[in-house]
């Protein structure tokens, strides 16, 4: 990260101090699964609502007062503004707590954060989404964002696995893409399912069956650390070299802007270098650390 | 029994355990890096055998070890220590069978804080620290001071009723008699509990006001067993993360109910602490109400239930009224 | 003449008093049988006596246990926050030791590097640091190891150096030079009280006799970094609690926690440590759940990543975490036995 990105995203700090939250509203909540929510929110703050600018693949801090403060990236397109969304799987205490809240609930909320995706490499590339789970959400802040400006890419190819039929998240979004003739989605499930007509077997073997190009493509994965493991080897073999992987890494944060410690594998901290990383930059450490 | 003739056969007892594959592991004590200390060594090499000693700075609780290790172990193990290890036993942490315990009849620790504090001096600044039975001639600069030994042992040891061990495979030296002789401690219950209550809270407040909350009496103590301590629950929380003095005190006393029937006033708790709480006047006390509600002293028995898992319909209970 | 001065050790305290009309003054005090740089009550001076080292480093007075970080409240209006408002005042740490002075260098580089962080900053700001060089280091101590020593001044603004009845005083930085300038009471150094500093010097550099090789340490950690059998071995008898990351004068981990007590909440930041297993813990998963890979991380962040990021090894050598371990784990055992690259 330059000098020049951090005193871009100083302007959205509150009171010139990185750790104080602004005040946003909930604005509108949707069901993806049993465990998962999606959040739109808007800043309280006007001026703030217009100026705030983030690149697919960063993160916030979201605060419920109170409880505490826990990261999720921004699953929404920077290309479309007329709100903010993330995605919160309900899995300890803040996550509960959102999960527990209703639309016009006040939160907190510091960023954006990380690196985002590298959007200038990404171009002109063919793109490969590989995601399990609610590790959509990342990609599709992506997805929509190269959808928005479709003739800066070239094929897009969306591979997408969740356990069963109820764990699939963003079905409107699959929906939508699954329509869109100038993308290829498949979409998978772990296990048989009566109610799931569609393509079983876990996310690495699928991507192994589809076997998508390895020819100026470039790779982005993201779903359970399992998944990523094991989707790596697949890519590999399939041609990707390890700069063509990209990943976005989930650890415990809790600064968020490379401090706290928590995120750090090797000299890297996952908050301040990534969270999106090539596999290149990481694989000595993907082994033991992730 | 002398040190050295205890620390011979030790060696030569853990070299055989290993060497016959008795046991997989070896936990003892070998000689600190800094002046006079004392490390444990956890081994499976017979060769390092030759490192292990008994001396009387011996201080760790080695049992602290057991719940982690996969294996069979050969465990050094003084008076409380081995109370610590069939306290385990009577919690199914650890089977016996997998445990051989090689007992020290225990006539003491020097508790090095108490030797700073008696000459005035650092650890590292002292020349040389001799126990010869009940004295003990400590020299600096090549003086030499002798010393009452009740002056610098550990409160614990002190107060100690218990010294050899209970449990044992194999017993090293000759069982001993507790110290007798009384001498002021750090640890005084009965002081403490003749001060007015607030003044008795304020003094808690002041002494957790101090607490950074670095868990090394928790991680220390044997009868912590805790795969996930209650201090790390976020759903219920129970006290915050942050060191706030309340929360260290309720931290602390709930610790103390956990090991309550556990306790085998080891006193690593306080010994460990870098901010010097004297925990020990309240896992004592605890130790000490145990013993008078239930007359039941922790690890003395490995068949006996832990105590505060079994329930008898007889129980006096006056006391939770 | 070299601009040095002499204060008589009897002095000390009209010293002080004068720079406490300016500076708050910390100074080493001990707290219930433990140490750490406090206030200065305006008359005692016995640490000169007493003091070789603080239990708590001087990390404390920048980087507290615990902090409100900001407090938060609701109304009609929604939750409103309101930032603590920090007494700004000059303060002056006398007597700071060299390792500690220069973990406070390492701190600076970490809470200034990519974004600022405005606590610990703003209380660094604003503060002179007084060393005093040791003329007595434990024996756990091993600076010397680490290009420092007993007397390094590089991180202090003016140095004390204890040369029997009196101190030498050298001005280090413009911020200590001014000070001296107007300090009253300070006789200039001859040579003879210089050749007195320069034998104690020497002296106290070789009463430090543990040592470490530091060469090519981060390719030997890079290096061993898999070896599970290494670090296994090393970390068996850490009880992985947290003295040694606590007390060390450059770990700065934390945690963010909040209270909320009758609808009045705060925000506050507490010490963490790489030791405690929950410290990375996941929902999904726990990439450091044993403790060999905790430990590595606490050896590997001092003496390869942070040198990575910032070519400065983490450690000052000051002997903390070795003194105060309740096993006596000791990294300098852990960083000899690193294996050689092959």
């Amino acid at each position: 990260m330059t000098a020049t990105d951090i005193s871009q995203r100083k302007r959205f700090f509150a009171n010139g101090n990185i750790y104080l939250p602004h005040i946003a509203v909930i604005e509108k909540i949707i069901d993806e699964t049993p465990g998962v929510k999606t959040f739109h929110f808007n800043f309280k703050d006007e001026k703030l609502r217009k100026e705030f600018g983030f690149q697919s693949g960063q993160f916030a801090e979201y605060s419920i007062f109170g409880v505490g403060e826990a990261p999720f990236c921004i699953s929404s397109s920077p290309t479309r503004r007329d709100h903010l969304e993330f995605a919160v799987q309900q899995v300890g205490k803040v996550t509960n707590a959102l999960h527990r809240l209703g639309p016009g609930a006040e939160i907190g909320c510091r960023g954006p954060y990380g690196n985002g995706f590298p959007l200038d490499f990404l171009q002109g590339k063919n793109l490969v989404f590989v995601g399990g789970g609610i590790g959509l959400a990342p990609l599709r802040s992506l997805i929509w964002n190269a959808i928005d400006n479709r003739d800066k890419y070239e094929n897009i190819d969306i591979i997408y696995g969740a356990r069963s039929p109820h764990d699939l998240c963003f079905k409107y979004d699959l929906d939508a893409w699954d329509k869109d003739k100038t993308i290829n989605i498949v979409t998978t499930i772990d296990k048989e399912d009566k109610s799931w007509a569609g393509r079983v077997g876990f996310v690495p073997k699928v991507v192994e069956e589809v076997a998508p190009s390895a020819s100026n493509a470039v790779a982005i994965v993201c779903g359970p650390p399992i998944m990523i493991r094991f989707t790596f080897p697949v890519l590999a073999k399939l041609g990707f070299t390890p700069e063509q992987m990209i990943t976005t890494l989930e650890k415990r944060m809790k600064c968020g802007i490379g401090k706290c410690g928590r995120c750090n594998i090797g000299n890297l901290y996952v908050c301040r270098d990534g969270p999106v990383f090539t596999y290149a930059q990481i694989k000595n450490f993907v082994s033991s650390e992730y | 029994m002398k040190n050295n003739e205890i620390q011979q056969r030790l060696r030569q007892e853990a070299k055989t355990l290993l060497e016959q594959g008795q046991v997989e592991y070896i936990v003892g004590y070998e000689t600190g890096s800094l002046k006079f200390t004392t490390t444990p060594l956890l081994t499976k090499n017979k060769d390092d055998t030759d490192r292990l000693i008994v001396n009387p700075f011996i201080v760790n609780n080695l049992s602290v070890y057991l719940t982690e290790i996969k294996g069979k172990v050969g465990i050094v193990a003084k008076g409380c220590d081995s109370r610590s290890v069939v306290s385990l036993i009577q919690d199914n942490k650890i089977a016996r069978e997998d445990i051989v315990i090689m007992g020290i009849p225990c006539p003491g620790l020097i508790d090095l804080k108490k030797v700073e504090l008696l000459l005035s001096k650092d650890r590292d600044e002292l020349g040389n620290i001799t126990r010869d039975e009940d004295r003990v001639v400590i020299t600096i600069d090549g003086k030499g001071r002798d010393f009452p030994i009740t002056e610098v042992l550990f409160d614990n040891c002190l107060e100690c009723q218990i010294p050899t061990p209970q449990e044992y495979d194999i017993l090293l030296g000759e069982p001993t008699t507790p110290i007798s002789g009384n001498v002021s401690k750090r640890t005084n219950i009965k002081e403490l509990e003749a001060t007015p209550r607030e003044e008795r809270w304020n003094f808690w407040k002041e002494e957790f006001s101090r607490c950074i909350r670095c868990y090394a009496c928790r991680n220390v103590c044997p009868a912590c067993f805790c795969q996930r301590c209650f201090v790390e629950e976020s759903e219920p929380q129970w006290i915050l993360p942050t060191p706030k003095w309340q929360d260290n005190l309720i931290f602390q006393v709930i610790r103390n109910i956990h090991v309550a029937g556990r306790c085998t006033d080891c006193g690593e708790c306080e010994r460990v602490c870098p901010m010097n709480i004297p925990l020990r006047s309240l896992t004592r006390k605890m130790y000490e109400i145990v013993d008078e509600l239930f007359q039941y002293k922790a690890g003395m028995d490995k068949n006996a239930l832990p105590l505060l898992t079994a329930y008898e319909p007889t129980e006096a209970e006056d006391f939770i009224r | 003449m070299s601009g040095s001065k002499i204060i008589n050790k009897k002095d000390i305290g009209k010293l002080l008093s004068q720079w406490n009309e300016e500076f708050v003054i910390l100074v080493p005090s001990k707290e219930g049988d433990t140490t750490k740089m406090a206030k200065w009550d305006g008359k005692d001076t016995g640490f000169i006596d007493w003091y070789r080292n603080t239990v708590q480093a001087s990390k404390t007075n920048f980087f507290p246990p615990m902090e409100e970080m900001f407090s938060f409240q609701k109304d009609k209006e929604g939750y409103h926050i309101g930032l603590a408002s920090s007494d700004k005042h000059k303060q002056l740490i006398f007597a700071i030791r060299p390792c500690d002075a220069n973990a406070l260098a390492i701190l600076d580089v970490a809470f200034k590097d990519g974004y600022e962080d405005p606590y610990y900053l703003s209380r660094r700001k604003d503060t002179l640091l007084i060393g005093l060089g040791c003329i007595n280091p434990y024996d756990s101590c091993f600076c010397t190891s680490l290009g420092s020593s007993p007397f390094d001044s590089t991180n202090v603004d003016i140095m004390f150096t204890d040369i029997g009845e009196e101190f030498f005083i050298e001005e280090v930085t413009e911020a200590g030079k001014e000070l001296v300038a107007k300090t009253e009471g300070l006789r200039e150094a001859s040579k003879v009280d210089e050749a007195k500093a320069s034998k104690v010097k020497e002296a106290s550099y070789n009463k430090v006799t543990r040592k470490i090789d530091t060469r090519d340490i981060d390719k030997k950690l890079l290096a061993c970094f898999e070896n599970k059998d290494y670090w296994e071995k090393v970390s068996a008898k850490c009880i992985s609690c947290g003295i040694c990351t606590f007390l060390c004068p450059t770990c700065y981990c934390f945690d963010i926690n909040d209270e909320l007590v009758r609808k009045q909440g705060t925000r506050f930041r507490s010490w963490d440590s790489c030791a405690f297993p929950i410290y990375t813990e996941m929902p999904v998963e726990n990439p450091r759940l044993e403790k060999w890979r905790r430990v590595r991380q606490k050896v590997c962040h001092k003496f390869e990543f942070f040198p990575m990021n910032f070519g400065v090894v983490a450690c000052t050598g000051c002997g903390r975490c070795i003194r105060l371990c309740g096993v006596n784990w000791d990294i300098t055992q852990a960083i000899e036995s690193v294996p050689a690259i092959i």
